[in-house]
């Protein structure tokens, strides 16, 4: 379109210009002409203005030729307009030029202007949007910040700043009303997991204290104390279950903010006798960095033995357990066949790979932790062992 | 010993107190925050063993009461919460051990006793059955006056047989004792088999027969 009317606009000024400079020419032509016949003499004005005498009377005629203009010392473009007259007897050629606009010119200027109408068009409208749409949506901004610095645990609602704006309004309603449905959940949820340790682990402590008398009671056999003994197994299963996910809840929930600095070099070696005390699985130990970290030593312990637990209890009690401390990591790692097939759910609550009857929490726990302290936990499968590892300062 | 116990759970109280009756003690109940205040300021006991979570009040509170007055009372706390802020809390406050539900009534005896055996409540710090004599200070054992070496686990498994003698033990509870949360391995059983036989040949070579097998798989260490 733009360009378009720019072709257009370039054409009629050449027209416009070609027919006024004709018409300039004609005039002039007939002032000389008048002259000539009033005074008799009229000198050359080269290049505007040129007389000659000739001998024969020709049609006139209008041509573009290019001329040395000595006082600009370059070649010109002229219009030209020669006609014979026979004046007082004698024949007259009469040439009369005008210099030319030259179609580049033309062009040029057209296309500037153009180019500078768009670039103030396009500023004025730029600065005229922009200030508007700064007040216009001022509330919205000021509102995601809220929303961006909004968090659950807190317990203040949302605050939003009220607009004007129909839209507005009522997206600050819908929000409103959906963070104190989330708020109410949460809170629910939090309390059912601090109450739950309570309600769950007092029946516990009855049924085990139940068992216990059971035991030391008359007329028992061995299979029904194999029963028992196993209700107790169970039992323990359960409260583990319990620990682990109070826990999990409590890394959640930012409760552990007891920051010291903790050698993971000598609190592995600590969580690695007492599995030795415990299982006879050779359990390898290299420190070949010395990690401090600034964390929780109850959450960096409970890091530590999940990750060496898991190691022992997916096939690391025959062939055994390596653990290496690095300048800024800790790996573990036993002997498997073949990758694990799942590694993207290896880290997930309730996940247990194999046959191992486990919480399906330990490894949930370790990647709560690490996502608290911003450490990467990663799991690879190389030289046919299975290692997890985590990187204390990753990137 | 006098023991009162302030647990709102009826059967767990009955539970506790009837073990801890079989081992010569005198045992009170209290089943809620009232009852448990009032005797505590009305009797002097030996022990309490204080559930924090008490019907219409905290047992902290209990704790505090007992630890303005002059009582010389060990105070035992068991509680469902397992938050290491309320187990710092409860022993800041003067309370001598901190025990998780559920735990083991034997785990519960054995921890008692050791409360009673710090010199703090005129408690004997060595344990002496018949020829077998234990410094719980010093961590030695002796046989008929000679030294016994024995491994940490060792010892805390002949401490932990004795202060429940001819009570049934499960592999479970000892496990429990030995490493409380640490077992997680269901396979930690067989360690347990392990150090009960090398604690059981010990002994034996100095001709004190004590541990027996019970029921297959759990043991008993009595006289008879």
């Amino acid at each position: 379109m733009m360009v378009l009317s720019c072709i257009g606009l370039y054409f009629v000024t050449r027209t416009i210009l070609k027919n006024e400079i004709e018409e300039d020419l004609y005039s002039t032509e007939n002032r000389v002409e008048h002259i000539l016949k009033n005074h008799g003499i009229l000198s050359s004005l080269p290049p505007v203005i040129e007389i000659r005498e000739t001998d024969k009377i020709y049609p006139e005629y209008l041509k573009d030729t290019i001329i040395y203009d000595p006082s600009q010392d370059e070649m010109e473009l002229f219009h030209e307009l020669s006609t014979f007259q026979n004046i007082n007897g004698l024949n007259y050629r009469i040439t009369v030029r005008a210099m030319v606009v030259e179609t580049e010119d033309i062009l040029l200027a057209v296309v500037a202007s153009y180019i500078g109408i768009l670039i103030l068009a396009f500023l004025i409208l730029y600065y005229f949007n922009k200030s508007r749409n700064r007040n216009l949506w001022a509330p919205f901004f000021e509102n995601l910040s809220v929303m961006k610095r909004f968090s659950l645990p807190s317990d203040f609602p949302i605050e939003l700043k009220e607009s004007e704006i129909l839209e507005f309004s009522e997206l600050n309603r819908e929000i409103r009303t959906l963070t104190n449905k989330v708020r109410d959940d949460y809170r629910n949820l939090k309390q059912f997991t601090e109450n739950i340790s309570h309600e769950i682990q007092t029946p516990l402590a009855i049924i085990q204290a139940k068992v216990e008398h059971m035991m030391n009671g008359d007329g028992l056999d061995n299979q029904q104390f194999d029963h028992l003994a196993s209700i107790q197994k169970d039992i323990h299963r359960l409260t583990n279950l319990n620990k682990k996910l109070t826990l999990l809840t409590k890394i959640d929930n930012k409760q552990f903010q007891n920051l010291e600095q903790v050698s993971i070099g000598s609190l592995v070696e600590e969580v690695v006798d007492n599995f030795r005390e415990l299982s006879d699985a050779p359990i390898a130990l290299k420190r070949e960095g010395e990690p401090c970290l600034e964390m929780d030593v109850h959450l960096a312990s409970v890091l530590c033995t999940n990750l060496i637990a898991n190691a022992l209890k997916h096939g690391g009690k025959k062939s055994g357990v390596q653990v290496t401390t690095g300048e800024k990591k800790l790996s573990v790692s036993n002997a498997g066949m073949e990758a694990l097939p799942n590694p993207e759910k290896l880290f997930g609550r309730y996940y247990t790979g194999s046959r191992a009857r486990g919480t399906g929490l330990g490894l949930a726990l370790v990647q709560s932790i690490c996502d608290l302290y911003g450490f990467l936990l990663s799991y690879r499968f190389e030289d046919n062992r299975h290692v997890f590892e985590v990187d204390f300062k990753p990137g | 010993m006098k023991i009162l116990i302030a647990e709102d759970e009826t059967s767990l109280q009955e539970s506790i107190s009837s073990y801890l009756e079989r081992e010569g003690n005198i045992c009170e109940v209290a089943s809620d925050f009232g009852e448990a205040y009032y005797k505590v300021d009305l009797y002097q006991y030996d022990v309490v063993v204080l559930d924090i979570n008490l019907l219409n009040g905290s047992g902290l509170d209990i704790l505090r009461k007992l630890k303005s007055g002059r009582k010389e009372t060990a105070v035992l706390i068991i509680s469902a919460n397992n938050s290491l802020e309320d187990k710092l809390e409860g022993l800041n406050l003067g309370a001598d051990d901190y025990l998780t539900k559920p735990f083991h009534l034997a785990e519960l005896n054995s921890r008692i006793k050791a409360v009673l055996r710090r010199g703090r409540f005129g408690g004997d710090e060595t344990i002496v059955f018949n020829q077998i004599k234990i410094d719980t200070r010093a961590r030695t054992v002796f046989i008929k006056e000679k030294e016994v070496t024995l491994t940490k686990k060792e010892y805390d498994l002949l401490l932990f047989f004795i202060t429940n003698r001819n009570r049934v033990l499960s592999k479970e509870i000892i496990a429990e004792h030995l490493w409380g949360d640490h077992i997680d391995l269901a396979d930690s059983f067989d360690f347990i088999y392990v150090h009960v036989n090398n604690l059981r040949k010990k002994l034996t070579e100095e001709g004190a027969k004590y541990i027996r097998t019970a029921y297959g798989s759990g043991y008993k260490f009595t006289e008879e």
